[in-house]
């Protein structure tokens, strides 16, 4: 049985600059953040693939009082955004350069461009993304 | 994509018992209350209701959220067992956060369709208001911090991906509320309104509920505080928004509490004292919290496979519940249920009829806010609630046309989601 640490590859692809998923042999997905199977259609057959960071968010809200942390303090001016990437994954993940002020900009034009980045946390890496400007 | 098979058997409920959702160590005359005790007190009142006794019933499952932490165990079903004259039988723990309640019964349901056994109970307890007092007796507990809570609730995410990305355990207040504002167009001031409606509607139902831990209407508050319109208190001060949207009219409170329910085959169930109530089906999905808009997705799936299995409609609908731990749960799931116009559930809210008295009412008992929530129980404390509206036994507060078919979103846990559905027996 061939037991790869997935999880462990992600962090420490993280720490050489490189945001890793794995894609679908037999049908494309691409899995990000990695894991093991495909979501799409069961497959087991995976391989590593390394993303571009260009992505979409598509929805998104902003934090208040009680859905703030202090340890993502660093990261203000941000939202909680609904992302997918361009290989097609969806979640959610913080988005930097959101304020109330350009809210309404912003949603109106839903989706709009956005670009992953690594960023610290205290202890490891891990992965935010930025307004793109059009 | 998943299809339901029909019970082996018809399985129908035939005992619910809830105590009240509070706060028991502000109470002299609960405080001391273990969760041994609540779960046994609730398990009893089942029976009661049913007319059987511990030894008439073959297997019982437990649930609790986090019994570690809120109660320094790890085998709670093993504990509990003499409380309720349950000793020698078996018995298993689940816990699927804030969706146990809904799970419980689909547990139960499962192990008499199948034809295991006859008789089961499911049980629900929750002291979420307190902890227990490390190295003490049961009957020690303490009153915790809101900082205390928080590192609790992020357990309920996953720790590969989704805590270091940091946004679904957030996300999760607003989720809904900001989808649903963009989707139809609606301002943010409309959406406060609405969820303020749906708040004011919910504290309307609860102050009907002698079980509710919240039941001072908000017009009542409102004109304690020098406010005459009640709508201009809900969007003061005295109802601080938590996130983005999210007020504290419209979240959860926490409390202490336990409901249990008891099971037989729809055959069986005219020997026992009470009415019967049909388990018709029981949907399942579940997506973890950083899956984009998955009480969405995850509504649209346990609901359809609900529907699929019965054979019914939404047209066929008469009584909706569903974990509302943040407000916008019950709109969402309702419209996604068919239960309410989609896009259009906000004005049915804003008009009232989602009160007790209206003709779409939803979660009678007060919903999370103003019933209370003790997590694992309140799904269950909803399926008690659902059971006495279909019997007819809800008082001032039963709705106005006897439910012959009523759907309970369970809705938690990261995030669980079901979709069960009652039927009164002719
Ligand atoms: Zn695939």
């Amino acid at each position: 049985m061939n037991m790869e640490p997935i999880v462990k590859r992600f962090y420490t692809s993280l720490e050489e600059g490189k945001m890793m998923g794995r894609k679908c042999k037999r049908c494309g997905v691409v899995e990000f953040p990695p894991v093991i199977a495909c979501n799409g259609c069961s497959c087991t057959d995976m391989e590593w693939v390394e993303i571009s960071g260009k992505a979409t968010m598509f929805d998104f809200v902003l934090p208040g009082v009680m859905s703030t942390r202090p340890d993502n303090e660093f990261l203000q001016p941000y939202c909680y955004g609904c992302v997918e990437l361009e290989e097609g994954a969806k979640f959610n993940a913080i988005v930097c350069g959101v304020t109330k002020k350009t809210k309404k900009d912003i949603v109106p034009r839903l989706p709009v461009p956005i670009k992953a980045r690594i960023v610290q946390k205290d202890g490891y890496k891990t992965v935010v993304f930025d307004l793109v400007k059009e | 994509m998943v299809k339901l098979g029909k019970y082996s058997r018809s399985v129908s409920i035939i005992g619910v018992g809830c105590t009240p959702f509070m706060n028991f160590l502000d109470n002299p005359a609960t405080e001391g209350l273990s969760e041994g005790e609540v779960f046994g007190y609730a398990a009893l009142a089942a029976m009661e209701d049913a007319g059987v006794e511990a030894k008439d019933v073959d297997f019982y499952f437990h649930t609790q959220a986090n019994p570690y932490m809120g109660s320094d165990y790890i085998t709670p079903n093993m504990q509990v067992a003499d409380w309720f004259g349950m000793r020698g039988k078996g018995s298993a723990h689940h816990s699927e956060a804030c969706c146990s309640g809904y799970l419980a019964l689909d547990l139960a349901v499962n192990a008499v369709a199948s034809g295991k056994f006859d008789v089961v109970l499911s049980g629900c307890v929750d002291l979420a208001d307190s902890l227990p007092v490390a190295n003490m007796p049961a009957h020690m507990r303490r009153k915790f911090s809101f900082e205390e809570f928080i590192v609790s609730t992020k357990l309920i995410y996953d720790r590969a991906y989704s805590r270091p990305l940091a946004a679904g355990p957030m996300i999760a207040f607003d989720d809904v509320a900001a989808w649903y504002t963009h989707a139809y167009g609606l301002t943010d001031e409309k959406m406060d309104d609405i969820l303020n409606a749906a708040a004011i509607n919910n504290r309307r139902n609860a102050a009907k509920c002698p079980l509710a831990i919240n039941r001072t209407e908000f017009k009542d508050l409102a004109k304690e505080n020098g406010f005459d319109d009640v709508m201009a208190f809900m969007r003061s001060p005295f109802n601080p928004k938590l996130s983005e949207y999210l007020r504290i009219s419209g979240f959860e409170t926490k409390c202490d509490g336990a409901a249990a329910v008891i099971v037989c085959p729809t055959e069986m169930a005219k020997d026992f004292k009470g009415t019967p109530i049909e388990v018709l089906g029981i949907g399942n999905a579940a997506f973890e919290g950083s899956q984009a808009h998955l009480e969405m997705r995850g509504t649209e799936e346990a609901v359809r496979q609900a529907y699929e299995v019965t054979g019914l409609t939404p047209s066929d609908i008469d009584l909706f519940y569903a974990n509302d731990f943040i407000i916008t749960s019950h709109l969402i799931a309702a419209e996604i249920a068919g239960y309410l116009p989609k896009g259009e559930g906000w004005k049915y809210i804003m008009d009232g009829r989602t009160a007790y008295d209206g003709d779409r009412p939803i979660n009678t008992n007060g919903g999370r806010a103003s019933f209370g929530h003790a997590h694992a129980a309140s799904g269950m404390a909803d399926i008690f609630e659902a059971v006495q509206q279909m019997r007819g036994l809800c008082g001032e507060r039963q709705v106005k046309k006897l439910p012959k078919h009523t759907m309970l979103r369970g809705f938690g846990g990261g995030q669980n989601l079901a979709a069960i559905i009652l039927g009164a027996l002719n």
